[in-house]
């Protein structure tokens, strides 16, 4: 009998794709990547076998997101077939023909919100929330999801996403937020009204290596991952905690994420961010690959080491201190009060500012959650951009969460009805992400675009 | 035009073929002797040569296909061969898959070709005596990234030659091919150290008859349906692998009318073979070849075998008929203890062939607890064998348009290879190919089977060859593998594309001069080209440059007509 391949590789290095030509996203990203892993011949391994991505369709894209004015005004193809690669991945995976999935792809997409005006840091789509939502509609919404993201930026985009989602558990470890872009990502961000604890920050101290990293995915993930008991795990696996990264200022190396990921022992991977794409990437992702594939990765290392790596052991005060008041929070997320973190009111209410670095887009967003005790309740979104030549753009939406009940979807569909008769909006959107066909209806206000 | 031989040495019989320009003025078989292959091959090219006219005589070509280094690899008749690594860091060599000894050394060469850790001298020493004390007789030396930088695998040759003379020649991964693929480099290199000795007697003896017979330039057939001059052949031996399935390819396209976009099915007794066209071209391999169940990286052509023939073994559970991939043949109709397709056809009366009464009774058998008279049983038998071979031919396909792309045009544009003939071959195919070309929608054609034809397709081929460009701006440095040649940029600000591929083209010429071979420069074609910016800390520090090229495949167009003659 034929055994079921371990792996499977999704690779797309968009070789005929940048940002600009001397962006970070660019061309030559996964080039030493794609030499790495055909010199060690992982494709031929028959733990190991390689699929073509397929290109996400508008509906795939509008279940997880909402793009203003259109998907096809704010995406070029290669966001189309980067997050078609996690669909790909998914299905490998949902699918039973691989054990595990590796959308080893360009460019990322965890820093995309909700609603998307443009680009910022580097991403457009959120290629994670479009594979979990296309698995979810798979299976009826009836799937239960853990994100991990390790990226050595705060996953802002994902946790937005699901900030508020009761079967989405989403886990980010990172570089202090107040030493790194995007600045978010506090162990106090928790999750809202309808999935409190379900969002989880650890953010490192500049300088973590191996040590920390490891620690937080050994004294709390795990620990919070056997509690949550998901259908999927998934790690969003950037690889800018790596020593030798431009742009970050970690000490992680190949070895460390190969461990993470062995310990981790996710579902699927996705390839989020990562610069040091002669220094790390190569490495690294050969690494996640052995130990994704159950094979042993021990040989792998970078030519040269940081003489910086801390000796695994002592793992610095900040991290084990925010690991503690995470586990605490964790252990008493189902006593929490919630009406003293939410307030009594129907709705509870946050205004944001938002910032886009790629586009140079500046957002304001004004986000109402129906506090319901039957669902997680749908919510009302107004938002404002303006981008850098002061082109501004209001929009309004309405979100249905996946098991709404029988009144959030009444008065959902009545809120949009209301916003559609006033006139300030250029558009207003509906999402219902559990609608087969259609999960997000617009109305372009006349005169506006 | 000068005469032609083309001389193929089959497992059963040996075929030769006169040829002048796209005529066959004889054709020659003989008994393959395989307790002395050259005396086979003598008598088929006396008696060639012998058909030559009197006004024609003067040195005869000769290509050359035989099942030497394919047989010496399968039969494992190969001196014992041991490898000398350089793995570097990555995949533990310890879980490398390849079946042979290794012997790991020191030193590391990165992605980029830079040494990231040095080769020690006397750990290669000790290497090679240990090496020499277990017994092994030949070596190969085979670095991870040595397509990129093959200056560890030099200095191991110089002081192998210089040291320990009685093991040279060693075979250096880097100048078998310019891929990246370290595993395949090893095994290709190996395989190749093993029967270089095997070889090198076999040109010895083949340049000893070459007055004598006063042929002209010697070729071998390869892989990839190209030839090899015979002399190279000594360090290149592996390339005359699987030379006959490439003969067979060859004989198709130097004597098919039409092939374009068309998909060919050798039918077998135990296995049919399916080939691909596009454009009227053999797609080939991916990576490589595979012999013996060890990936090389062998330029070959592309095949996928399938378990089914006209001896498969025939099964019937009342309603479903199961056709192999076990062969049980002969056919019944011959003698043979079960049924299969073929005794189907003989009871249709498409092939008289044996005892149809023996056939017929056997088929009787099978059909009678459920009811099914013979004839109607055979139809299902060969329907059933349609769809099986439709079936594969269809997942040849589905694998050919999902191969993975790396760049966002192609992903849009799609993979759109679709077989529009079907060209069946082998002594069943009559029979099948019009009911396969059914079941899949397509004009099918039948080419006439010619004894001759594999010998035909080692006299149509013409040589080829490869060689890989890697070109970094930023380290000033250049490469091509395959010719050992290493050369500074010495203006990297204006190194571009057009100069690469200037470099590429005229690299290749040089080769083919070295080989004894005049090909100009409009003969080469770059079939593989990347140009990547290198951007470090946000400014430009150079570009890198990857290039393949080679010389155009070509094919004599052999009358079909006159091949018959």
């Amino acid at each position: 009998m034929e055994t079921k391949t371990k792996l499977g590789l999704v690779f797309f290095p968009a070789f005929d794709w940048a940002i600009a030509p001397d962006h970070p996203e660019r061309e030559e990203r996964l080039l030493y990547t794609r030499d790495q892993i055909r010199e060690e011949g992982l494709l031929d391994l028959p733990e190991i076998a390689e699929f073509r991505p397929q290109i996400a369709t508008r509906q795939e894209i509008e279940r997880a997101q909402i793009c203003v004015p259109s998907v096809e005004k704010v995406c070029t193809e290669s966001h189309l077939i980067a997050a078609g690669g996690t669909i790909t991945a998914g299905d490998l995976v949902v699918s039973g023909q691989t054990e595990r999935a590796f959308a080893l792809l360009r460019p990322p997409g965890h820093h995309a919100l909700r609603i998307v005006h443009g680009s910022r840091g580097f991403c457009t789509i959120n290629i994670e929330a479009v594979m979990v939502e296309y698995l979810r509609q798979r299976r009826n919404g009836r799937l239960r999801v853990a994100i991990v993201d390790t990226d050595a930026h705060h996953a802002d985009g994902t946790q937005d996403i699901y900030y508020n989602d009761p079967d989405v558990l989403h886990i980010s470890i990172h570089q202090d937020g107040r030493t790194l872009y995007p600045g978010t990502g506090a162990v106090n961000e928790l999750g809202g009204p309808g999935a409190y604890g379900l969002t989880l920050n650890v953010p490192l101290p500049p300088g973590s290596g191996d040590a920390e990293l490891l620690y937080a995915v050994e004294h709390l993930v795990l620990p919070v991952l056997r509690d949550f008991q998901p259908d999927l795990i998934i790690n969003a696996a950037g690889q800018d905690n790596h020593f030798t990264d431009p742009i970050t200022n970690m000490n992680v190396t190949a070895q460390g994420y190969a461990r993470l990921t062995e310990l981790l022992a996710p579902d699927l991977v996705v390839l989020e961010g990562g610069y040091s794409i002669e220094g790390a990437l190569p490495y690294v992702n050969v690494g996640i690959i052995l130990a994704l594939a159950g094979l042993d990765y021990s040989g792998v290392r970078e030519p040269e080491l940081p003489p910086a790596a801390k000796k695994a052991g002592r793992v610095h005060d900040a991290v084990v201190k925010n690991v503690a008041f995470l586990q605490e929070v964790w252990a008493k997320r189902k006593e929490t009060d919630l009406a003293a973190v939410f307030g009594r009111d129907d709705y509870f209410r946050r205004k944001r500012h938002l910032y886009y670095d790629t586009d140079d887009i500046h957002e304001v967003q004004v986000e109402e959650i129906k506090l319901c005790a039957l669902c997680s309740g749908y919510r009302k979104i107004h938002s404002y951009a303006e981008d850098r030549h002061r082109k501004q753009a209001q929009i309004a939406a309405v979100l249905l969460p996946w098991h709404a009940c029988g009144a959030c979807q009444q008065q959902a569909a009545e809120a949009f009805e209301q916003l559609c008769a006033e006139p300030e909006w250029d558009d207003v959107y509906f999402q219902n992400p559990a609608d087969l066909k259609q999960p997000l209806v617009s109305r372009a206000r006349r005169g506006k675009r | 035009m000068s005469a032609l031989i083309g001389i193929d040495v089959g497992g059963t019989n040996t075929n030769g073929v006169l040829l002048k320009g796209s005529l066959v003025l004889k054709t020659v078989k003989a008994p393959t002797n395989h307790a002395n292959l050259h005396a086979g091959t003598q008598e088929v090219l006396t008696q060639l040569l012998a058909a030559l006219p009197e006004k024609e005589r003067g040195p005869v070509g000769l290509h050359l296909s035989t099942t030497l280094a394919t047989n010496a690899i399968v039969e494992g008749k190969g001196v014992p061969t041991a490898v000398l690594i350089i793995p570097g860091p990555g995949l533990r060599w310890e879980d490398l898959r390849v079946p042979f000894k290794l012997y790991p050394l020191a030193g590391a060469i990165d992605h980029r070709g830079r040494e990231t850790g040095p080769l020690d001298q006397a750990e290669v020493r000790a290497a090679v005596r240990a090496a020499k004390a277990a017994g092994y007789q030949a070596l190969a030396v085979v670095g991870k990234f040595s397509p990129r930088n093959f200056q560890h695998e030099l200095a191991i040759e110089a002081l192998i030659q210089a040291e320990f003379p009685e093991m040279a020649p060693v075979t250096l991964g880097h100048r078998l091919s310019g891929r990246l693929n370290f595993p395949r480099r090893i095994t290709t290199a190996a395989l190749n150290a093993s029967i270089a000795g095997i070889q090198a007697e076999f040109v010895r003896m083949v340049e000893a008859v070459k007055d004598q017979y006063q042929l002209g330039k010697i070729y071998l057939l390869k892989a990839d349906g190209g030839t090899l001059a015979l002399a190279e052949s000594v360090n290149r031996s592996i390339e005359t692998i699987l030379s006959g399935p490439a003969a067979s390819l060859m004989g198709t396209m130097a004597l098919a009318a039409e092939l374009e976009d068309a998909v060919a099915l050798d039918i077998g007794g135990t296995t049919s073979e399916i080939s691909v066209f596009s454009g009227g071209e053999a797609l080939t391999e991916r990576e490589g070849a595979v012999i013996a169940g060890f990936p090389t990286l062998v330029p070959a052509f592309f095949s996928r075998s399938l378990g089914l023939g006209g001896d498969s073994q025939v099964t019937f559970d009342g309603t479903e008929v199961a056709i192999g991939p076990q062969r049980v043949g002969p056919p019944v109709a011959l003698g043979g203890p079960q049924v299969t397709p073929t005794d189907a056809v003989v009871v249709l009366g498409g092939a008289a062939l044996g005892d149809e009464q023996k056939a017929s009774a056997a088929l009787q058998a099978m059909g009678a607890p459920f009811g099914l008279e013979p004839r109607a049983l055979a139809a299902k038998i060969v329907a059933a064998f349609a769809q099986k071979a439709a079936a594969a031919i269809r997942a040849v396909y589905a694998e050919l348009n999902n191969r993975p792309v790396y760049t966002v045009s192609q992903v849009l544009a799609g993979t759109d290879l679709k077989p529009k003939r079907l060209i069946g071959m082998g002594g069943p195919a009559a029979y099948f190919i019009p009911k396969i070309g059914e079941e899949l929608g397509l004009p099918y054609e039948v080419l006439p089977h010619h004894e001759a034809a594999n010998a035909i397709g080692a006299a149509a081929s013409r040589p080829t060859f490869a060689i890989t460009l890697r070109a970094d701006t930023a380290l000033e440095k250049m490469v091509v593998p395959e010719l050992d040649y290493t050369a500074e940029i010495g203006q990297p600000f204006t190194f571009n594309l057009a100069t690469a591929r200037q470099e590429a083209v005229r690299q290749t010429v040089n080769y083919a001069k070295k080989m004894g071979l005049v090909i100009d420069s409009s003969e080469i074609e770059i079939t593989e080209e990347e140009v990547f910016n290198m951007v470090r800390h946000f400014y430009t520090v150079g570009k890198n440059f990857n290039l393949r090229a080679q010389v155009k495949p070509k094919i004599r167009r052999i009358l079909p007509e006159q091949a018959d003659a």
